[in-house]
């Protein structure tokens, strides 16, 4: 063990919160898989595991076909806090 | 039969009892095609991610239920002719897991009978009393109807001799 960690491991969220099913309309729990431009964020960035990145990926496709979550979000749409924005 | 969820997106423009409305009309239109409405979950008006036909804003609603394919097909059929629906999102749930949470929401969202039920118990207490009133007047009419019946006989022998 010559180095520290810089920084913390890279773990799957998802199977932290024991998730078997993944609902397109709580949108708190894709959270952590968006970036800030609601952008899917790719597995080696997350830490998720493969078979919840596959969830994911399906579940934020159906929220963003249902209007709960942007396809993109450009410079003149970018809000501080957009889910918040969402959740009202 | 299969398990399914159903969300609609309805324009924010109508009124309250058109909004109804047209949530009654997928209901029946469900049930018309043999569908069992297990819960429906009211979203109500939301903010859309994005604007829609140049609408910012959404009325939510979502049913769960057991149906044969045959009447998602026709559903959706009539959501994409009906101009005040936005959006529809149709899902079909599966395998255990996913059962599982159908479940859950199900006993979550799950429509109240209580009411109808109530209402039924009630009816029949009424009911018997109505219809002893009604045999009884219907009597009154019957014999008074036979007596005139017998008159008429007798004008019309009269008549003719």
């Amino acid at each position: 063990m010559a180095e520290k960690r810089k920084y913390a491991r890279k773990y799957c969220k998802y199977c932290e919160a024991k998730i078997e099913f993944m609902d397109y309309k709580e949108t708190k729990m894709l959270k952590h898989s968006l970036s800030e431009r609601y952008k899917i964020m790719p597995r080696r960035l997350t830490g998720n595991c493969k078979r919840h990145q596959e969830m994911v990926e399906l579940t934020i496709k159906r929220a963003r076909a249902a209007a709960l979550i942007p396809y993109v979000v450009n410079t003149k749409q970018i809000v501080a806090t957009p889910f918040d924005l969402l959740n009202q | 039969m299969r398990h399914y969820e159903l969300l609609t997106v309805l324009k924010p423009t109508l009124t309250e009892e058109e909004t109804k409305a047209k949530v009654n009309f997928i209901r029946e239109v469900l049930e018309k095609n043999g569908a069992e409405i297990a819960a429906f979950q009211e979203m109500g008006t939301r903010r859309l991610a994005y604007p829609i036909e140049k609408l910012e804003r959404g009325y939510y609603s979502v049913f769960y239920f057991t149906a044969p394919a045959t009447a998602i097909l026709e559903v959706e059929r009539l959501i994409r002719i009906t101009e005040e629906f936005i959006r529809f999102m149709s899902v079909k749930y599966e395998n255990q897991k996913e059962m599982k949470y159908w479940n859950k929401q199900v006993e979550k969202f799950a429509i109240e009978e209580v009411p109808e039920v109530k209402i039924e118990e009630t009816l029949p207490e009424e009911a018997p009393k109505e219809t002893t009133t009604e045999d009884l007047v219907a009597d009154e009419v019957v014999s008074a109807e036979d007596t005139m019946v017998v008159e008429n006989t007798d004008e019309v022998k009269t008549t003719q001799e």
